[in-house]
């Protein structure tokens, strides 16, 4: 029997720790567990062959620590062979217990111990190859499947699972570690696991570690409630407490048995045990789910997409997906995109996400940009900050893939079309990495005119994405919306086609509305009424303008009517009396002036103030040298006086920075000139970049362009920026004593390949002396002394 | 266990220098203070480990062998110490990054001071647990890597020793950061005598031309 043959059709029982079994026979704290596999390869057979004897049908091979960070080429040890003999060890053990025909070995793979990039710095594709090079030398042992556990990072996760599936046939098991709180340490829940996870296609999930059997029983439910597929769970013999030095686990075998017991009469597959846990307490367990009943998994059928943070169900409930980043019919958007301005795209994503949007598609097609390079760009920079899931939105199956692998979740794809070419190309990649696709119902015949049609095209898609293993519940289905002046049955036949995919195919179902209303004035009032149409025809999601008030009305007003809104919560939040009234921070003060305005720090009072004296006649630069740059310097001076701290500084520069937003639109050409342009970064191996940013806002301020090529920036791209012909001045921040080494790296590079340019630095650890000491031009003790040297280097002073 | 942001401690980290912020700034500091706490989930780990003495400033601290003269005399008369480290979690980190995408570099400032404030509240409290636990020992105030001639080295062998990428999501970079960024690794040494300490934190700190330095 293989391991996919017994998995979900009957119970099996995972090992439990081997940590302590080892540290009782000798494994000090300091040594890594793996270089036993070599050096003492009778403990870990003993050991094996003890949970074996116990009634484990899957024991774990000890190469949990076993990657290429702890065991570098060159090392001591060669990574592969400790692999090897991981497996070994476990098969040998295997072979003596005479369970040959009913045990399995498990590949174990732990976490790299390094937090992925942006929040960390370890990259993403690295992660994959540190895992492939596991994978690899496992599989060609002959392990029987891949276990990836203790994994407190999604993402890290989904690295872990492209790797195994990538570089063998095994089956792949990922069970992930939950706080109390039923959170992964990266802030993921139970649902946008499973969500993640089954996306990628694992053969089963669940939970291990840090917590005992009590406290991981409501995440097991959890885990039953959402998953489709078998459960998983390995929990630590208790809460770990110190006692007289050493950790201990209070949970008894018996304790621990009864507890997972119940665990399993509710459904749980397969059951282990984690840090404290013997082969005892497998013994007990084992035997006390001796008479319980075994229930297969069924399939729940749930719509589901995920950020790292959270899961957005497709159901009955419209889920709204804002249509804003997308350069089609947007000029500022298209030259956004053109000058490589991800802070736009930003920025339309924050604005819809206060506006209710729930999922965001994201949307950069331009013929003359490289679209799969920004779109990738463009979802990692969104999703680092912002917890709705995206919909990767782009007709490119290269730039689509790229970015469906580094996204962060399950994402929805936009889209698949019944055309031959668009199948061949997008299942694939839907059924590798995961994702909920829109269906569009056109083929190579254009849009079918009738509802039968497109649902006939509908049903192809199903039937194609069911034949590559993509489930049902992952296709969602766009009937299209076509202009109602050009045919007066557009809308019916779309909301027919709607209808019969639900009712015929059982399938969710997704619009873009607002193409119903072109060439009609009033759009909106077309738009949100046909929203409402479709929503009562079944419609589970749209994708809209969030911002528009309309729409939203509609959204707000159909759950209310239809029962999906409890108590009318969301429609009072929305329209009550408390929350129309705008927040007292952002009323502009009446009659204050630009420049009282900056000194105060108030945004809205100095656009307001900025708009009303260029609509009195004010000439736009007059306000800039007149008002905007004496009340920065003012409190630039009252700042470096220490009369005023840094969070007025930052206020009144962000006030400026909204002013000066309106005055750049009314300045002409030449005028509008910036005094010179500086490249801003925080070197290599640094990702601390709030000193950087505040840098760069001042500088804005003071009308510098500047380019800011973030953090953990290699000296090779700080010395491109460099030499581009308008650049004279390179800041450069670091936070640490061991970052300085590549600030010191990148000003040697700076001087050999941009000799003309000069360098400012700062950040904590520097002082003047140490920067004169790596070869910088000037030390900057706060952002007001970069824009003083700034000033200095472009003459303006 | 409930926490609390030190305000005073917030105001020193953003260069107030003996006043409190008034108006707009303090409203803006409070409000900073209200989402790190809320984004906050903090964790700790530690172990209690022997303490031995070598030759010249060396001393191992169970599987660690230090080289530190000032370690070595922070540690004078202990038999023990718990290795710890603790974290705010890498949604702190996100929130300060998502201040800074949004283009409010004042409040991403204003929640890196009350996330630095709130990490050293929080070691406090589990410093202070630690005190409670241990019966019929004295604890000495945390001493970090970084400090004196303690390497930063040692972060990453306090880390693997406590398996703080498994057990609270605490990992160390390649250039020997802290990720999430609000964290502490430390030694808390344990003597079955009393020696009265009236040096920590920031007043244990070489640096006294620090523009942030207490008191």
């Amino acid at each position: 029997m293989t391991f996919l043959q017994a998995l979900g059709r009957k119970r099996l029982f995972f090992d439990g720790g081997t940590g302590t079994l080892l540290q009782a026979q000798g494994l000090k704290g300091g040594e890594l567990p793996e270089t036993w596999n070599l050096l003492h390869p009778e403990r870990l057979i003993a050991v094996h062959r003890a949970y074996l004897e116990a009634g484990s049908d899957i024991i774990c091979t000890n190469t949990f620590g076993a990657n290429g960070l702890k065991f570098p080429a060159g090392g001591e040890y060669d990574l592969e062979t400790l692999v090897r003999a991981g497996v070994q060890n476990a098969q040998k053990a295997r072979e003596e217990a005479g369970r040959s025909e009913d045990a399995f070995v498990a590949l174990d793979i732990g976490p790299t111990g390094r937090l992925l990039k942006p929040m960390g710095d370890l990259d993403f594709e690295d992660a994959v190859s540190l895992f492939a090079q596991v994978v690899r030398a496992g599989a060609e042992a002959g392990a029987d499947l891949v276990l990836i556990e203790t994994m407190s990072d999604g993402y890290e996760a989904k690295a872990a699972v492209l790797a195994a599936k990538e570089n063998c046939d095994l089956p792949v098991v990922v069970t992930t570690v939950y706080g109390a709180d039923g959170k992964l340490l990266t802030g993921g829940t139970v649902e946008s696991t499973v969500a993640l996870l089954e996306g990628l296609g694992v053969d089963a999930l669940g939970v291990n570690c840090g917590l005992g059997p009590d406290q991981m029983a409501p995440i097991a439910r959890d885990l039953l409630q959402y998953a489709s597929i078998p459960v998983v769970v390995n929990p630590n013999a208790g809460l770990p407490h110190t006692e007289s030095g050493a950790t201990r686990f209070d949970v008894g075998p018996a304790e621990f048995a009864q507890k997972m017991a119940e665990l399993a009469g509710e459904g749980v597959h397969v059951l282990g045990g984690c840090c404290g846990t013997t082969p005892e307490h497998i013994a007990a367990l084992k035997n006390a789910c001796k008479e319980i009943s075994f229930t297969e998994t069924t399939p729940k059928g749930r719509t589901v997409v995920s950020s790292y943070a959270r899961a957005v169900v497709i159901g009955e409930d419209p889920v709204l997906i804002g249509e804003r980043i997308n350069p089609t019919g947007k000029k500022k958007f298209k030259e956004a995109l053109r000058r490589h301005d991800i802070d736009y795209l930003l920025g339309e994503g924050f604005s819809q996400e206060e506006a209710g949007a729930q999922v965001l598609d994201v949307n950069v097609g331009l013929p003359e940009i490289d679209e799969p390079a920004l779109l990738t760009e463009a979802v990692c920079a969104l999703q680092a900050v912002l917890p709705l899931p995206l919909q990767i939105d782009t007709s490119d199956p290269v730039a689509m893939e790229r970015a469906m692998r580094r996204y962060n979740g399950k994402p929805m794809v936009n889209s698949v079309s019944g055309k031959e070419e668009s199948l061949q190309a997008v299942l694939p990649l839907v059924k590798k990495y995961g994702g909920v696709v829109v269906g569009l119902t056109l083929d190579e015949g254009g849009i079918p005119e009738t509802a039968q049609g497109r649902l006939a095209v509908a049903k192809k898609i199903l039937d194609r994405a069911v034949a590559e293993g993509i489930r049902p519940e992952d296709i969602v289905i766009d009937p299209l919306t076509l202009t109602i002046s050009s045919d007066p049955q557009a809308a019916q036949i779309t909301l027919e086609a709607l209808r019969l995919v639900r009712r015929e195919l059982g399938l969710r179902t997704i619009l873009g509305v607002s193409n119903v209303s072109f060439g009609l004035p009033q759009r909106e009032l077309v738009n949100s009424h046909f929203f409402t149409l479709a929503m009562q025809n079944g419609l589970s999601c749209a994708i809209l303008n969030p911002l528009s008030a309309g729409m939203m009305a509609s959204w707000r007003a159909y759950r209310a009517l239809s029962g999906l809104d409890s108590q009318c919560g969301d429609y009072i939040a929305a329209y009550g009396g408390a929350a129309a009234a705008p927040a007292p921070a952002a009323v502009p003060a009446a009659g204050l002036s630009l420049e009282d305005a900056v000194l105060q720090g108030r945004q809205e009072s100095a656009r307001e103030a900025a708009k009303a004296a260029l609509a009195s006649g004010k000439a736009p630069l007059e306000l800039v040298d007149g008002a905007l740059i004496p009340a920065l310097d003012q409190v630039g001076k009252r700042f470096e006086a220490g009369t005023l701290y840094l969070p007025q500084l930052l206020m009144s520069a962000e006030a400026a920075k909204a002013a000066f937003a309106v005055v750049q639109e009314a300045l002409s050409g030449e005028e509008g000139e910036a005094q010179g342009t500086v490249v801003l970064a925080t070197v290599k191996g640094d990702v601390h970049d709030i000193g950087k940013n505040i840098v760069k806002v001042l500088l804005e301020n003071y009308r510098f362009t500047v380019i800011d090529l973030g953090k953990d920036v290699a000296p090779e791209a700080i010395v491109e920026a460099a030499l581009r012909p308008e650049v004279r001045l390179v800041g450069l921040s670091a936070l640490m004593t061991t970052t300085v080494v590549h600030m010191e790296e990148t000003i040697r590079l700076l001087r050999e390949k941009a000799p003309e340019v000069k360098v400012v630095v700062g950040g904590a650890v520097l002082t003047e002396e140490y920067a004169a000491r790596i070869g910088a031009d000037c030390y900057a003790k706060d952002a007001m002394a970069t824009v003083r040297y700034a000033r200095e280097v472009y003459g303006a002073e | 266990m409930s926490l609390t942001i030190d305000f005073p401690e917030v105001w020193r980290y953003l260069g107030y220098r003996g006043t409190a912020p008034e108006g707009a700034a303090a409203r803006a500091i409070e409000e900073g203070a209200r989402k790190v706490a809320q984004a906050a989930r903090p964790r700790s780990v530690s172990t209690v480990v022997p303490v031995t003495f070598g030759e010249g400033n060396t001393l191992h601290l169970g599987p660690l062998a230090v080289e530190s003269a000032a370690l070595r005399k922070n540690l004078t008369g202990c038999e023990e110490a718990a290795l710890f480290a603790a974290t705010l979690g890498v949604e702190v980190d996100r929130l300060m990054a998502r201040c800074s995408a949004l283009g409010q570099v004042s409040q991403a400032a204003i929640c890196q001071a009350a996330a630095a404030a709130l990490i050293e509240t929080y070691c406090d409290q589990v410093n202070d647990a630690l005190r409670r636990e241990a019966d019929g020992w004295y604890l000495r105030p945390r001493f970090s890597p970084g400090y004196g001639d303690f390497s930063i080295q040692h972060q990453r062998e306090l880390a693997r020793t406590l398996r703080t990428a498994e057990t609270i999501g605490l990992t160390v970079s390649e250039s020997l950061m802290l990720l999430p960024t609000k964290s502490v690794t430390a030694v808390v040494g344990r003597s079955r005598t009393a020696t009265p300490c009236h040096r920590q934190g920031c007043e244990a700190c070489d640096k006294t031309d620090c523009p942030f330095r207490r008191g």
